[in-house]
């Protein structure tokens, strides 16, 4: 290999190609990247086969099953029956004779909506703080890690209550939003000192010598090292949301327009369902629908490694 | 060398011995019958490259080798009284008895050896009571130890590990294998983390020890030229078995075609440039052993013979063992390159260096100030490291300048300041006569823009394994230099132009490695890739940080080889910076270039590459000199340096910043400093370059013996 003499006629830095790629050939590149290497790992692994199946399993609910069912209305059915009893109401009725099933249906969506957008405005919010403070020096630097602190000492559930108390939003969206507005300091503070030891690796200079833009070295170099972590971080921050809202509902502190499962567990609690068994069902059904659902969101979120590993990419392509 | 008490006894004897790890993709063998006799008294150097298994014999012999890997064989321990041991089936606490008492191990990194949260005593102390000796005649006895290892003892043991510099670790853990009196050492690569000079220096203390203590020593190491005259006799390990064993004190008895070409493959300070060849191919996989002789299929003698059948080791004459079919024909055919040269024959990759500098530095300086204590340490004075102080350097077109000198002498700060990527303190940097940090902050005064000069210099880094980003696949880090300055190229073009440049750089076919990930690459082949990435920015000068001194042996010639091909190719310049004379000397050698020795932040010695390696004029460079052994020398120089240990650069010696170490230095070098100034192009700073009627001359020398045994520490 040594004696590998180059001719110095043809000077590869003069190569240019003849062939042009076709928009299909990147469509195939990106399918390749973005599904099929993902869906290949994710086959091998029975927690993200599982953990994808549940997840998928509530999208599904809440978007194409609200649209298959009629709402539900008082006296659909007779007064407190059990689950398992007709096949009308699988799940049974409430005292009020309404369908548990559908009212657990048409509770999914504007749940999986609240945690949906307050998971992504932690990670969104945690990740660029994050990042940015521990990529820049200096003056930067010093006052995003003063925020960060100032929102990381700040008490969540005070801040929420008064929050809800003013503000009184009404969509789930918002509602999401305002749960997790204290919940991104800890995931900043954690990427900080990520990237201050990521800042420092070789390829990270190699860039900068190869003046690459800051945001890209931050997109290319910096980010995919951490994307197993902010991932986890997305799942466990939507596990968060969805506790903290199921909680607040359950102690009356948010307000409610719509029907949803911290709603039921709140109606079902004064209702007395915990002291009579003839009302249990009533109380363990959004319990049983909470509980699957962080079950699915781990599953899925201990997977999430493999996916940005590149020996484990490595082999699946 | 050492006197061998009791002629040929035999304290160790190792038949058959074969370790094996059960992996998926088959069973792995990682030791492949090695049979070896260890005799009382000597010292036997175990050579091999990285993977070849010499590591894991030094655990099979105080039998840890790790789960889930097992051990096959026989190894026996002879003791003092004359029993015999069976290594390999000890109990628990027999076992235990015999690590450390009968033999000890010296581990490669002393770094993390120690505890970090307890002070050096503890871990003697801790030593002795773990094997119930007598704590004071153990503590007296360490004393010792330490004062033979040019340590002070009450100092020593007093400080935490962090306070010490690598080779006082590397010294102290040498001092704490033998507190129990072991009657056996093995030691695996104690020196490969530490420069070339504290190398040296540890290794002639060894002999002193070994004689004193009548140690048996196995000295593990991949560097063949360092331990030939430390050993008795050298044993070649390849492919997880022994090649060869052969008395060390002549380098020529060596008759495995493999020695051979290992010894023609590592640069010296006096072979002729071109006798260098590198070994064709790599080592085998563990799991896929070639049948026959392992080494058949990089071997130039092979034949269809050795391709069946494996050759035994068989004995050939005394001390001296040889695995290979051909053994006879070795000196006919691969004769050992040792003829030194003439200094013309060497052919000279000769560029067009103009007379304009690319980089020019004037008096730079790189100081960094520690202020860890944040808002409470206000008021102190801030601690300031000079990592580069007042260096002037020019680098011309189609240039090369290696820089040479030990782990923390500013080499690196320095050349990523040349770069522009570390901003100076003091001084200016200017590229083609435009100064880079003014026309960064916008005040520049020449109408280069920043993105051009950033364009002109690139790097490549020492670390293979860090130079990459591991989540991108090769294609699509190279293409990140065409990205940035190339933006009329559309993707195929890009990809066209990588693979062309892969398939220049040797690695074929492109259209698989451009579609692997780092971790699917070599250590050398990742190197190829970061030197591709810096030249396809088409850069005037590339910084090359330690580039080739992780690589294997057999593959730093290869690489400097494609270095210089390209650069010929490309027309760029390198900054080469090493802490190996003779890395330097290859590099800047073919290229016609320039050596430049740094000291402590400061540039101390340059000159035309050969001229600073055959007439080294500066006490450190002669030391730095010798602590590179030639292949052919035979004669034992004593140590030219008083004191072994670098002074600390947060508080340099005043005068002249060796003096403390220089066995030249007279009154006035603790005074004055030496300038750097010479009407010819090999300058040194040294009042021993002054006429005769500088005051040098005249003054007293310095008092060698005070200097001698004060241990300077990193800790001031």
């Amino acid at each position: 290999m040594s004696d590998a003499s180059v001719d110095s006629e043809d000077i590869p830095l003069e190569v240019v190609s003849d062939v042009d790629q076709t928009w299909q050939d990147t469509v195939r590149n990106l399918l390749n990247a973005y599904v099929l290497v993902p869906g290949r790992i994710m086959i091998t692994d029975y927690r993200a086969l599982i953990g994808f199946g549940i997840v998928f399993g509530y999208l599904f609910v809440g978007t194409i099953g609200v649209w298959l069912m009629e709402p539900t209305t008082m006296w659909d059915g007779e007064r407190l029956m059990q689950s398992f009893e007709t096949w009308d109401h699988p799940l049974g009725t409430d005292p009020q004779g309404r369908d548990l099933l559908t009212l657990m249906v048409y509770g999914t969506r504007p749940i999986l909506l609240m945690m949906f957008s307050g998971g992504l405005f932690i990670v969104v919010v945690g990740t660029i703080v994050g990042t940015v403070a521990g990529f820049s020096r200096g003056r930067l630097d010093q006052l995003l890690s003063t925020i960060t602190d100032v929102a990381l000492t700040i008490p969540g559930l005070p801040l929420v209550i008064v929050l809800a108390v003013t503000l009184n939003p009404q969509s789930p969206i918002l509602i999401g939003v305002l749960l997790a507005i204290n919940g991104w300091g800890g995931l900043a503070r954690n990427l900080r000192s990520q990237v201050l030891s990521i800042r420092e690796e070789d390829y990270v200079e190699a860039a900068n010598a190869m003046n690459v833009p800051t945001r890209h070295i931050l997109l290319k170099d910096v980010l995919p090292n951490m994307m197993p972590y902010i991932l986890y971080n997305f799942m466990s921050s939507m596990r968060g949301v969805l506790f903290a809202s199921v909680g607040l509902y359950y102690l009356g502190v948010l307000p409610y327009s719509q029907e949803n499962w911290g709603v039921l567990l709140d109606q079902a609690y004064t209702g007395g369902a915990l002291t009579t068994w003839s009302m249990f069902h009533w109380i363990l059904w959004p319990i049983v629908a909470v509980v699957t659902l962080s079950i699915g969101l781990i599953l899925l979120s201990q997977s999430t490694d493999k996916l940005f590993n590149p020996r484990v990419r490595a082999r699946h392509e | 060398m050492s006197q061998q008490v009791v002629a040929q006894e035999n304290i160790l004897e190792l038949r058959d011995v074969t370790v094996s790890f059960g992996m998926n993709r088959g069973v792995s063998k990682v030791l492949d019958d090695v049979s070896i006799d260890i005799h009382r008294g000597e010292i036997l150097g175990v050579v091999g490259e990285s993977g070849s298994g010499k590591s894991m014999l030094a655990s099979a012999i105080l039998d840890a080798v790790v789960d889930p890997g097992t051990v096959d064989g026989e190894i026996s321990y002879r003791t003092d009284s004359g029993e015999t041991v069976d290594i390999l089936n000890l109990e628990e606490e027999e076992l235990r008895q015999l690590r450390w008492e009968e033999i000890a191990m010296v581990f490669q990194g002393a770094m993390s050896f120690f505890n970090p949260t307890m002070k050096i005593r503890g871990h003697f102390l801790e030593t002795l009571k773990a094997h119930d000796q007598d704590v004071e005649d153990g503590m007296e006895h360490a004393r010792e130890l330490l004062t033979d290892l040019h340590l002070e003892p009450d100092r020593i043991f007093d400080t935490f590990p962090h306070e010490l510099s690598g080779g006082m670790k590397q010294r102290a853990l040498i001092a704490l294998s033998l507190i129990l009196e072991p009657n056996v050492l093995v030691m695996d690569e104690p020196t490969a983390a530490l420069d070339l000079l504290m190398q040296r220096s540890i290794l002639t203390l060894l002999d002193d020890l070994q004689e004193k203590y009548d140690l048996t020593i196995v000295f593990i190491t991949h560097d063949l030229p360092l331990v030939k005259d430390l050993c008795d006799r050298i044993a070649v390990m390849y492919a997880f078995d022994v090649m060869e064993v052969f008395p060390a004190g002549d380098l020529s008895n060596s008759t495995h075609p493999y020695t051979r070409s290992l010894l023609n493959a590592v640069p010296n300070l006096t072979t002729s440039l071109d006798e260098l060849r590198s070994i064709e191919g790599s080592a085998p996989d563990p799991v896929d052993i070639p049948s026959g002789c392992s080494y058949h299929p990089r071997c130039p003698l092979s034949t269809p013979e050795c391709e069946q059948e494996d050759p035994a080791l068989e004995e050939i004459g005394p001390d001296q063992e040889v695995a290979c079919w051909h053994h006879e024909k070795v000196d006919e055919e691969l004769p050992l390159a040792l003829e030194t040269s003439d200094g013309v024959s060497a052919e000279v990759y000769e560029g067009n260096q103009s007379d304009e500098p690319v980089v020019s530095m004037d008096d730079v300086e790189v100081h960094f100030e520690s202020d860890d204590g944040g808002f409470l340490s206000l008021f102190d004075d801030p601690e300031v490291v000079r990592a580069v102080d007042g260096v002037d350097l020019e680098i011309y077109e189609n240039d090369v300048v290696a820089i040479v000198g030990e782990s923390g002498c500013g080499k690196t700060t320095f050349g990523k300041t040349a770069v522009g990527l570390q901003e100076p303190t003091g001084g200016s940097v200017q590229y083609r006569g435009q100064d880079i940090w003014e026309t960064k902050a916008g005040r520049g005064n020449g109408d280069r823009s920043y993105a051009e000069i950033r364009r002109a210099l690139q790097i490549i880094h020492q670390d293979p394994g860090s130079s990459l980003n591991p989540n991108r696949k090769i294609s699509a880090t190279l293409q990140v230099p065409m990205k940035s300055w190339q933006s009329d190229l559309d993707v195929e073009d890009r990809k066209a132009r990588l693979l062309a440049m892969l398939e220049s750089a040797g690695m074929s076919p492109p259209e698989d490695y451009a579609d692997r990930y780092p971790h699917q690459l070599s250590g050398g082949e990742k190197q190829r890739v970061a030197l591709i990435r810096a030249l396809l920015m088409n850069p005037d000068l590339i910084l090359a940080d330690e580039a080739v001194s992780a690589l294997d042996v057999s593959m730093r010639v290869d690489m400097m080889d494609l270095m210089l091909t390209l650069q010929d190719l490309f027309d760029t310049s390198y900054l080469f910076i090493s802490h190996n004379l003779t890395n330097a000397r290859y590099l800047a050698g073919r290229a016609g270039g320039r050596i430049a020795v740094m000291y402590l932040g400061e540039i101390i010695e340059i000159g035309p590459a050969e001229e600073i390696v055959q007439n080294p004029q500066h006490p450190y460079t002669q030391a730095l000199h010798w602590s590179t052994t030639d292949l052919d020398s035979t004669d034992e120089t004593e140590s030219p340096i008083s004191d072994i240990d670098v002074p600390d650069p947060i508080d340099p010696p005043s005068g002249c910043r060796f003096h403390p170490r220089c066995p030249e230095a007279r009154e006035v070098c603790a005074s004055e400093k030496p300038s750097l100034e010479s009407e010819t192009d090999h300058c040194t700073a040294c009042f021993r370059e002054y006429p005769e009627d500088h005051p040098y001359w005249d003054s007293e020398p310095l008092d060698q013996e005070t200097v001698g045994v004060t241990v300077e520490g990193e800790s001031s």
